[in-house]
């Protein structure tokens, strides 16, 4: 069963549209949610709660209808935007203790050994926290209500390499023990490590919701001279230049075919060229 | 709400909101405008408002398994016990500034039973302003408490005005207690009933238009 899904989401905004946006996420899954800057991402998650009012569509979390089911539902999942930034100059102790009030599900051995595993020390507050810190303390929140679904805006935006590492560490061994993560970023190299599957917004529409690997294979990376992409010009997609020449993307068929050296992409190379190509 | 209710309370209540109720002692000034008293109570709402904004406790609650409507249910709840304590506070001041023998307040409306009436409607015609207009638009809180001062003002002015002006304020309302205490008992029961009744509509209105705010 799927533990989100989302049916033909539509919200206007002036001259932004979210069209017809639909995708599921299943439970122990990591999905990742990509797209440029101002595609859609941030709208689309506080659309599913309700934060953003859609103009129509469905979105049923555990198989229950969001609008009728709020409270259940908001009681096994977790929200995190942009990591912990509410009550800044409040000790984390005072933060935790009003969030615990809310959850007849808390679990405080488990947020006690969030917190240890985290190394968070509670007489802290959160402006005294690097980004990366923040999101710990948000996902140790989360997940001391025993959230089932963890939604994050944007997690690893902010943060240096290693505790992007880190955190990506940390989603895939939450996925193990059965959480299911939807997490809206546009670095993409964060999803080659860790999504499970992927879904691509590109001005307010999917392009695609698909397993990862699949995803990637859709295509083959080709470098070419600009004769040779002069060429190939139909079979190409997204062309882009570099210092050796010519990149673009093409479909695995027509490499065997005609015969053209070709390498393995991941997902950076194929949103770049397909963002290129404005035809994804 | 009642755990909303405690989050306003450990975590956004400003602290001009504690300090402001001990502001119920300027009742003791002889001769001042009461009236004034009631603004600094609106004053802290206001900063537990914008401290909210600053703090993203909108944010912060609706990631809560809470709904948007119990959201406003405890900060209006919040303001009612705020002006609650802000009025029961001023009781002991006022009965000591009508002991104190140094005539009626020649300023304005002296502080005896009907201004508590008077001060009741106040803060029922400021709730409703105020709410409405902040769960409108809450991140325009500075633009929201700027209309409620102008109307908290003007209606400070209506009062004051009558107080000195219309006989029936002059002579018989603006008197030390306990003269004249059925015409004083029943302006306190008007302003309570009003109070009630602006609050709940303020709640009422406020709940529908945060509704269908996005956030």
């Amino acid at each position: 069963m799927s533990v989100l899904s989302i049916k033909d989401l539509c919200k206007s905004y002036g001259e932004f549209q979210l069209q017809d946006v639909s995708f599921e996420v299943q439970r122990g899954e990591i999905m990742g949610f990509i797209g440029r800057n101002g595609a859609g991402k941030t709208t689309t998650l506080k659309a599913l709660l309700n934060l953003v009012h859609p103009d129509s569509g469905e979105v049923r979390f555990f198989g229950m209808d969001f609008r009728e089911n709020e409270l259940g539902i908001k009681n096994r999942i977790g929200f995190v935007s942009g990591g912990a930034d509410f009550y800044p100059r409040k000790k984390l102790r005072s933060i935790s203790a009003v969030t615990k009030s809310f959850y007849p599900t808390w679990n405080e051995a488990e947020y006690r050994r969030l917190l240890a595993l985290f190394a968070l020390d509670e007489g802290k507050t959160p402006a005294q926290l690097s980004a990366g810190m923040k999101l710990k303390y948000s996902l140790a929140l989360a997940l001391s209500h025993g959230a089932e679904l963890l939604i994050l805006d944007e997690p690893t935006s902010g943060l240096d390499p290693v505790s992007r590492d880190e955190l990506l560490e940390i989603f895939l061994r939450l996925a193990r023990e059965g959480v299911s993560i939807l997490f809206s970023t546009h670095i993409t190299s964060d999803l080659d490590k860790c999504a499970d599957r992927i879904t691509y917004i590109r001005e307010g529409r999917i392009v695609c919701s698909e397993d990862t690997d699949s995803f990637k294979s859709r295509y083959r990376l080709v470098q070419l001279t600009e004769a040779e992409a002069k060429e190939l010009q139909p079979y190409l997609i997204g062309q882009g230049i570099t210092r050796g020449g010519i990149t673009a993307l093409m479909t695995p068929s027509d490499t065997e075919r005609l015969g053209i050296p070709s390498q393995s992409t991941d997902i950076d190379t194929v949103i770049t060229h397909w963002e290129k190509e404005g035809k994804a | 709400m009642k755990n909303l209710l405690i989050k306003d309370f450990r975590l956004a209540m400003h602290p001009t909101v504690f300090l402001f109720w001990l502001l119920s002692a300027m009742l003791l000034i002889p001769n001042y405008p009461y009236y004034v008293v009631l603004f600094y109570s609106s004053l802290s709402l206001f900063f537990v408002c914008l401290g909210g904004r600053e703090n993203r406790d909108i944010e912060f609650s609706l990631m809560l398994p809470v709904r948007k409507r119990d959201a406003v249910r405890a900060r209006i709840c919040f303001a009612v016990i705020s002006q609650a304590v802000q009025l029961i506070v001023a009781v002991p001041f006022a009965a000591l500034r009508q002991a104190m023998s140094v005539g009626g307040n020649q300023v304005g409306m002296d502080a005896n039973i009907a201004f508590f009436g008077f001060a009741l409607l106040l803060f029922g015609i400021f709730n409703l302003q105020f709410f409405t207009s902040y769960y409108r638009a809450p991140e325009k809180v500075g633009r929201t408490f700027a209309a409620s001062s102008v109307i908290l003002f003007a209606v400070i002015a209506v009062f004051e005005t009558l107080t000195h002006t219309l006989p029936f304020f002059r002579l018989r309302l603006d008197t030390p207690d306990p003269a004249f205490l059925p015409e004083k008992l029943a302006v306190l029961a008007i302003g309570l009933a009003a109070y009630v009744l602006l609050t709940f509509i303020a709640c009422r209105i406020s709940e529908k238009r945060f509704e269908s705010l996005d956030i």
